[in-house]
Order: structure tokens, then sequence, then C-alpha cells
């Protein structure tokens, strides 16, 4: 559970996850998704509660870090190096040599052309969409077993969206990657994700596997919301 | 869409920005520091209405037999110039206050005219007339015509317009020509140095000259002066023009070139760390602006205190050198050491970098500092004050052992955001807090205080403090893990009050 001040930003009695499963996190804005999602990644403590990892509490064990990629927001990147420096810097974290960097970067070649890209340009110059494709870049490149990402498709152009999309769902079968995507955007989360889990008000609303129904239930759910929010 | 009127532009600008100062007001300072900064600014006021009242019994004391108008109008140009100093390390510009006003259809003119006219309110154009209205009174009204002591006053108020204005003018060059302003100050200090130690006074005579005439109703002198402060404000009035359209050219859009360097595999994340720091340093215009500072002092400043006639000497004034020569970037950019990772800290926290890692490369790169800095201060030390060298190798040691452990101590508890992309240059202290220049005092004060204890037997006190700084250098393992400790427990925290101070 999370609190802040009055408001219950998060409560959740008890929830899992198991490994190779992808799974999607929707909600209002305000519903507790980048709590949940920070709390995910130690990088806030909840108040009561907590993380557990191959049974290991997450916050005294740090070894799930090394098998882990993320990018919630524009503080996950180092916005005063160039591109090749910050994914050098990721990819030696994961104990990666040049080599492995440029050899796994060249899969993601068409989501974000590494070898075309000005190489003296600092992130901070980047646009929104481009520096949002580094920081996913960053987090899948290095191949990791666990993969959170808050809001990946908002900002990226249409081709980059298919392209993440096709590259999650390779992640997904090839490796058998577990993932946590937290988004808006509800075809692309149910296309990719098996599970969705729906948060309201720092509850769960609604876990569910993801069908043919999935889609249509989740966009009625959020139109009755808005009806009964207008009304 | 057209501009909207002056008339409705101003009181609408003037709500913004008296709301905005109440705000800042209310959240900058606790009540502590609020009633500390109110008692010495009491005082301050009555320091200088004392002075201004009865300068002849002070300039009797300094200066006996002369009259107390001549020793003003001398040191009136050398006055402003310290003021001037004073005002460039606490004023800021109003640049970052137009900036949010650019997309609104408010007339680009209007809105710097009301920012440069607002941006006179400051305090630092006041305080100076606590003295200056007094002494006016009681000893220039007193001598010349009414027209002579009216245009003595009124030289005083644009002396202080052209200082207010200077200010603003320098901070433009600063921020956009850096090399420029670093020049003008480096030509600046040097002139006014020799001019010292030369005895030329020239500074004292042209004073003098200026303001004795300008008493005698000199419509000329009076004149010049006019010409001087009308420059310094048109010029900076231009430059704070040229610099908000240049703010709102995208800064996507701005290309700069960018050097990069390579660190060797074998060196890990160690090596990517460290050159993550350098490149902060580097890329980041106020930690650069700390870089250069620090090297300044290391040989430009070292000079004029090293060379100056008045021969400073003793214990204390060693110690001091000897800590700044060596020390002065660990003791500045080092205070901040986490606060400049505030925006990107999960970065690191996120991924699979340790804080041992992390404090180990930071330690490295304030150790370093010291041995660049006492390696480049060295060869002054050897012409300047030969008797010194024993007290700034004692000091390498010291520092790199020693003051970088006490600034890291400080810097790990730091919970300030600093936003490195905007946070401006040198003379700026986002980030800081009171405790930071509190930790000035158990950081610079014991070992002066301990070479002075020492004064009778100074080898066997620079032999301790060598010995301290070596022993820690030794332990330096010991305290990456004492650090990385501390930074696990109150990670959360520190990235709570990161996110909370950007709000």
């Amino acid at each position: 559970m999370k609190r802040y001040g009055e408001k219950v930003a998060l409560d959740i009695p008890a929830w899992d996850l198991q490994a190779g499963e992808v799974l999607g996190l929707v909600g209002r804005n305000g519903a507790g998704k980048t709590t949940f999602l920070r709390i995910m990644l130690d990088l806030l403590r909840p108040d009561r509660g907590h993380v557990k990892l191959d049974g290991r509490a997450h916050s005294s064990d740090m070894s799930w870090r090394a098998r882990t990629g993320s990018f919630l927001d524009r503080s996950f990147l180092i916005e005063y190096l160039t591109i090749p420096e910050y994914l050098e810097f990721v990819g030696t974290t994961f104990g990666l040599s040049r080599r492995e960097i440029a050899h796994n970067l060249e899969s993601f070649e068409s989501f974000l052309p590494i070898s075309r890209v000005d190489r003296s340009r600092l992130i901070r110059d980047l646009s929104t969409g481009n520096a949002k494709k580094v920081g996913i870049l960053a987090a899948l490149f290095v191949n990791p077993e666990f993969v959170v990402l808050d809001e990946p498709f908002a900002n990226l152009d249409p081709p980059s969206q298919i392209q993440l999309k096709e590259q999650l769902s390779s992640m997904a079968s090839n490796n058998g990657t577990t993932m946590i995507i937290s988004s808006h955007d509800l075809a692309h989360v149910t296309e990719v994700c098996g599970r969705i889990t729906l948060l309201e008000a720092g509850k769960i609303q609604q876990d569910l596997e993801t069908s043919e129904q999935t889609l249509s239930d989740l966009q009625s759910f959020f139109s009755k919301h808005h009806t009964a929010s207008a009304t | 869409m057209s501009s909207l009127s002056f008339w409705r532009t101003y009181p609408l600008l003037a709500k913004n920005q008296y709301r905005a100062s109440l705000r800042q007001m209310k959240s900058q300072q606790g009540w502590f520091m609020r009633i500390v900064i109110a008692l010495m600014m009491v005082y301050s006021a009555f320091i200088l209405l004392t002075l201004g009242f009865f300068f002849d019994r002070f300039s009797a004391e300094l200066w006996p037999g002369t009259n107390p108008v001549d020793v003003v109008n001398r040191s009136l140009l050398a006055a402003f110039v310290s003021l001037f100093f004073i005002r460039f390390l606490l004023q800021k510009t109003p640049r970052m206050k137009i900036v949010p006003y650019l997309h609104l259809p408010i007339g680009r003119w209007t809105m710097i005219s009301f920012f440069q006219s607002t941006s006179l309110l400051s305090i630092h154009n006041f305080y100076p007339l606590l003295f200056f209205i007094p002494f006016w009174m009681r000893y220039i009204v007193v001598e010349g015509s009414l027209t002579g002591h009216s245009m003595w006053i009124g030289a005083v108020i644009m002396l202080i317009l052209t200082s207010h204005f200077a200010n603003l003018l320098l901070r433009s060059i600063l921020q956009r020509r850096a090399t420029l302003f670093y020049l003008l100050m480096t030509l600046f200090i040097a002139t006014t140095f020799v001019d010292e130690t030369a005895g030329i006074g020239l500074q004292q005579r042209a004073s003098e000259y200026l303001f004795s005439h300008i008493l005698s109703g000199d419509l000329l002198s009076l004149g010049l002066l006019f010409m001087l402060t009308a420059f310094v404000m048109t010029a900076s009035t231009i430059l704070l023009f040229q610099s908000i359209n240049k703010s709102e050219d995208s800064a996507r859009n701005t290309r700069a070139r960018v050097r990069s360097f390579e660190v060797p595999s074998e060196w890990g994340l160690h090596g990517q760390l460290v050159r993550i720091e350098l490149l902060l340093m580097w890329r980041n215009r106020r930690p650069r602006h700390y870089l250069f500072v620090s090297l300044l002092f290391s040989t430009m400043y070292l000079i004029f205190m090293m060379g100056s006639p008045m021969a400073f000497s003793g214990a204390a004034f060693g110690a001091i050198l000897g800590l700044f020569a060596s020390g002065g970037f660990a003791l500045n950019y080092g205070q901040l050491m986490f606060g400049w990772d505030s925006t990107h800290y999960p970065a690191f926290l996120s991924r699979n970098v340790s804080f041992q890692a992390i404090v180990r490369a930071k330690l490295t790169v304030l150790q370093l500092s010291c041995l660049v800095l006492f390696v480049a201060s060295l060869p002054l030390f050897i012409w300047l004050r030969p008797n010194l060298v024993p007290v700034h190798f004692a000091f390498l040691f010291y520092n790199a052992g020693v003051t970088t452990v006490l600034i890291m101590e400080l810097a790990s508890r730091n919970r300030q955001r600093v936003d490195i992309g905007k946070s401006g240059g040198f003379f700026n202290y986002e980030g800081f807090s009171a405790k930071h220049w509190l930790w000035f005092i158990p950081t610079a004060l014991p070992p002066l205080l301990f070479l002075i204890v020492m004064d009778g037997s100074p080898r066997l006190g620079l032999i301790i403090l060598a010995a301290l700084g070596f022993t820690s250098l030794l332990l330096t393992q010991g305290w990456t893990r004492y650090f990385a400790r501390g930074l696990m427990a109150r990670k959360h925290r520190m990235l709570e009050g990161f996110q909370e101070s950007a709000r």
C-alpha cells in the first residue's frame, strides 16, 4: 500500500506475475499505474507490504536489476550523453562488451537506426518521441528477463508503434520475457499482452486473461465510467 | 493576434510577479533562517546608517586630516566595483522570469521593459542608499551649490544603476560567451592588481576627479557618467532581448558539437561511471563553471594572493591557500555530487549499478581533481612562495583523503534537486541550502585551526595533516562501503526529495 497524505495511491493486498507472462496495466490518469511500476522497480517504498522477485524481497536483494530492463520516463535517460554513450553505459551495466552491444543493437536497427543516428547529438536535444525510443531501446536491447515499460506507445510515430509491438511480441514468444506494460492505448496493449490488470483509484478492478472480447470490454468499461463521471 | 496593450500588460505581469515572490519567500527558508537573515539585515542597515551620519569619525581614524568628502569621492568607483561583485554573486537576471510568457500575446519589448524595470526593485539597489543619503545630507549638502550636491547624489544613483545593469549585462555575456566573460574578468582583475601593486592608483584618481568635478557642478563629468549608465542599460536590454529570442528557438534544434572520449573496456563499469561524471562536468554549464573557476583560483588568483604586496603570511593564510589550491573543485562541485544526478537518478537506481560503484567513481573524480589542481598550482607555489610548497603537498593528501570524504558525507545526504540542464552558471545556488554553507565550518576550519595550534612546530603539523590524508586515502574502500550503506538506506528519501523539489 502507498499513500500520499490522505490519498491512497495504491492498495493491492496480493498480486502475482508468473515468469513469461506479458501483463498490460491499464487505468485512468491517477489510477496508480506509475506508482505501481515505481514500487515494482524499487524506486518508491510502499508504506505497507513488499515486492518479491523469485521469492526474494527486491529492496534488499538487488540481483533482479541485472535481469531487468525498464523505462518509465525521461529520468531514466542521462540526457547529457549521446545515444551511443548512453547505450554503452546501459550495456556495460548488463556486463556486455562493446561487440555484444553493437550486435544486440542490430536487431533494433529499424526501430531506432543507430547506424544512421547523429552520434554527436545529445539525448537532451532529441525530440520527445526519439528520446522515448532511446529509453525503450535501452530497456530492451540487453535481452532482459523482465521488462517494465510505462506508456511505451505514447509519442511514437505509427511505424515505430508497429515495430515496437512486433519486438515485444517476439521477445515474449521467443525468449519468454516477462513484461509489465502500462498503457492508455487499449488496442495495442490487448494485442501485445496476454493478461490485463485494470487499476482504478489504486485498487485492482479487473485482472483477466486477454481474449477477443477484452478490447471491447475495456472500451465499454471506460466509456461507462466516462458517462458516470460526466453525469 | 494583436499584442496586449501596455496598460493591460503591466498590471497583469505585476500581479503575477507579486504572487511569485510571495510564494518564493514562503517556500525558500525556514523560520530560523528568516530570523537570522532579518537580524543580519537590521544590523547591516544600522551600520550603514551610522557610517553615513558619522563618517568623519571613521575617516579621522583611518585617514587623519583628510576631508570625509574627498575620502568618499576617491573610493566611490572602488566601492561600486565591490558592490558589483556582491551583486554578481547573489542577484539573478530576469531572463528566466520572461520565458513562461513568451507564448502569450505580449509584445517582447513591453515584457523586457517591465522585467528590466522591476529588476530595479532589488535590495542591492537600496542598501547603498542607507549610507549615501545620510552622508549626502550631513557632508555634501553643506558643501558647494544646490546644483552641485543634487548632481552628486544623482551621480551616486547613476552608479547604482550602472552596477545593476552591468551585472545583468555580464551575466548575459557569461551565459552566451563564457570565454569572453572570463577574459574580461581576468583583464579587469589583472589591471586592478597592477594599478594597486604598482602604486599608480588610477582608479582612485579617476574616482576623485569625476566626483569632485560633479560636486562642483561640472556637467561634462555628469554627462560622461550618464553615457556609461545609458550604455550599460541599453546593452543589457539588447542582450536580454537576444537571449529570449534564442531561448525560443527550440533547444532541440540546437546541435552543439560534442566531443567524446572512450574509456578502455577493461575498466568496465567503473570506467563508464567515471566517464559519465567527467562528461557531466564538461557538458553542463554550471559544473563546467565550477571547474573553470577552480582552475582559475589555482592559477591566476593564487598569483594575486601569493604575489600580493600585502604579504599575507602565517599558518591560517597557508592553510586557506593549501585547502583551496588543490581542494577548491572538490569543495565546490563535490557538495552537489548527487544533486547533479537528481534529474536522472533513476537511470542508475533502476539498473545493475551498485551504490558502491557509484560512490567509488565519484570519489575517484574528486580525488583526481585534487591531484590535477595540485599539479596546476605547484609551479606557482615554487615560483612565488617556495616556503609554502610543503603546505601544498600536505594539503594534497589532506584534500584527497579527508576533504573529499567530508564533502561526500554532505553530498550523500542531499535531497535537493538540481536541474542540471537548466541550472545556469557558477553563480547559481539551486540545490544549495543553509546546511551547505554551514558545512564549510567542519570542512575548512579543523585543518586551519590545527595549523594555527601547531604554529610552534609547523613541520610536525603538516606531517600529521598529510598522514591523516594518506591514511584516509588508504581507507577509500572502507569509505566507499560506508557511503554506499548510507545511500542505500536513504535511496527512497533521496528520490522522493529530488522529485518533490522538482514540483
